[in-house]
């Protein structure tokens, strides 16, 4: 069964991201992509993640397949304009690329590029109804296509954003424009993630959480401190810090297996999103503890 | 307003290297609000020229630098002291320069600025930008706060996931444009502008060089008027 289809039947689905190297040497990458087989509904493939050049991640996504792999080609508006946007799409397509998660992308002054001209031509809104169009047969011109394409369109939200109301409203627009699955930013409180479902709960979509795994104490700070719409509760960074620091590893996979298991028991929402950020080597780890394997 | 900053006196010292005598052009309204093309700045350019030997054969402040025809006739009163001057120096912005090449087409014509933005002066020589001419105005949709210029991704439906605690992920010290928006809009009143999806933006409209002949089109509505009438 494909992503689409397993989201849609019902099933909880699980997704993990690989993030592109920096340099043509994938050994690590074709590693990762071994180890997750098997064990994923799909796996999204970043888009030159915090603006840092990397491969793109169309060429891995074709990698991912190659290696048995479902990829979700993660598309941001950064670095292209509604041309190479639409061409890439088109090429993602012929490729057998059938799922896409749109974003807006980091800004440029997060990376290491920093003189690049920020393009943002088009915007995740709108950009998710020019998939829709050329699912439709048609470029976001309205010219008629030579073969349509047949993506599974999805989107991300925040749903610790503070204030929360206008990214609650963007929520709305995405599902409008076209948005048919959303991946969550981190989330850590369950109970405040359930506030948020409540909400989505409205709308004919599919959501999976958000988790990015704790490796430290240190870690946990730097999210609440630097990352936007990251809250991590104080009594998950006291378990870390109880945990000491040789054992603080091992709790953030616990904590990561212990949501998972809470969100799909309470059928909270209809999957999770692992980010390991470089530990994707532990992600079979945390599915298998979260009783998925 | 165009927001100017004087170049580093050293960089544009190397750049004049070759040349000896200069006239110097400032500009009586945006360049000298910037400090960067009034009387004072023709006199620190001066003693700059002057102190690393050059000769300054004469400046003066036109109303209008970019006002090409005004600045011209202005011009001609100073005619001998341009004619001695080797290179002409434009203490304005980019659009300044520009018309004293048109003024003087055998004379080489330098700029002593860099020129930032479409400035607002927010107070006595504090200037911030808010609004890019994009060509497209959006301000009707967006309570008159422009995203196209606030939010460094332009973007034109809603903050994005950056946003922390109301601010840009660019940098703390900017308020997230689409928050000022939302909270604006709830006050007045109108925040279901906020739920519509706004279309990509027509860059055709800000395609270069934009020009505006208003002269030409008058002549030709005339025209067509006439062959109307006859």
């Amino acid at each position: 069964m494909s992503f689409k289809e397993t989201l849609q039947s019902g099933k909880f689905v699980v997704t993990a991201e690989v993030g592109p190297p920096k340099g043509t040497d994938i050994a690590t990458m074709l590693h990762d992509m071994h180890l997750l087989k098997g064990k994923l509904d799909a796996v999204n493939v970043t888009d030159n993640q915090s603006a840092v050049m990397r491969i793109n991640s169309l060429a891995v996504c074709k990698i991912a397949i190659e290696q048995g792999l479902e990829p979700i080609l993660q598309m941001t508006c950064r670095d292209r304009n509604r041309i190479a946007l639409q061409s890439d799409l088109l090429g993602a397509s012929i490729l057998g690329i059938h799922n896409v998660l749109i974003m807006t992308g980091d800004h440029v002054s997060a990376g290491d590029q920093k003189g690049a001209k920020p393009v943002y031509d088009m915007e995740s809104v709108q950009l998710l109804q020019v998939v829709d169009s050329l699912n439709n047969g048609k470029d976001m011109y309205g010219n008629a296509l030579k073969g349509a394409t047949d993506f599974f369109q999805g989107a991300v939200v925040t749903p610790e954003a503070n204030p929360l109301e206008p990214q609650l409203m963007k929520f709305k627009k995405k599902v409008k424009a076209g948005a048919q699955f959303f991946q969550t930013q981190a989330i850590y409180d369950i109970e405040k993630f359930k506030d948020f479902m409540s909400f989505a709960r409205n709308y004919p979509v599919k959501v999976l959480a958000g988790l990015v795994v704790l490796k430290s104490v240190g870690m946990a700070n730097f999210l609440n401190n630097n990352v936007p719409g990251i809250k991590v509760p104080q009594a998950l960074i006291d378990e870390l810090k109880a945990a000491g620091k040789e054992k603080a590893l091992d709790t953030g996979l616990n904590i990561a297996a212990r949501h998972i298991k809470q969100l799909k028991e309470e059928h909270i929402c209809d999957g999770v999103h692992i980010m390991a950020i470089g530990m994707e080597d532990k992600v079979p780890t945390i599915i298998q503890r979260a009783g998925l394997l | 307003m165009i927001i100017t900053t004087r170049k580093d006196n050293k960089k544009l010292l190397e750049t004049l290297d070759r040349y000896k005598s200069f006239y110097l052009i400032g500009c009586s309204e945006c360049a000298s609000l910037c400090g960067t093309g009034n009387d004072e700045a023709i006199k620190d350019l001066t003693e700059t020229l002057t102190a690393a030997g050059k000769t300054v054969t004469g400046g003066m402040v036109p109303k209008t630098g970019c006002q090409t025809l005004g600045t011209k006739i202005e011009l001609k009163k100073d005619k001998e002291a341009c004619d001695n001057a080797e290179v002409i120096i434009v203490m304005s912005c980019g659009a300044g320069t520009q018309s004293a090449v048109e003024i003087f087409p055998d004379k080489p014509v330098y700029p002593s600025n860099d020129s930032l933005f479409l400035g607002n002066m927010t107070r006595f020589q504090v200037f911030d930008e808010r609004c890019s001419l994009c060509g497209d105005c959006v301000l009707d949709m967006t309570g008159s706060i422009c995203p196209v210029t606030n939010c460094p991704k332009g973007l034109l439906n809603g903050p994005c996931g950056g946003m922390k605690d109301g601010n840009c992920e660019v940098s703390a010290d900017i308020p997230c444009a689409w928050i000022r928006i939302y909270e604006r809009q709830k006050r007045l009143n109108e925040l279901e502008k906020m739920e519509e999806i706004a279309p990509p933006k027509d860059w055709s409209k800000s395609q270069k060089p934009h020009s505006l002949r208003m002269r030409e089109d008058k002549k030709k509505e005339k025209k067509a008027e006439k062959e109307k009438k006859q």
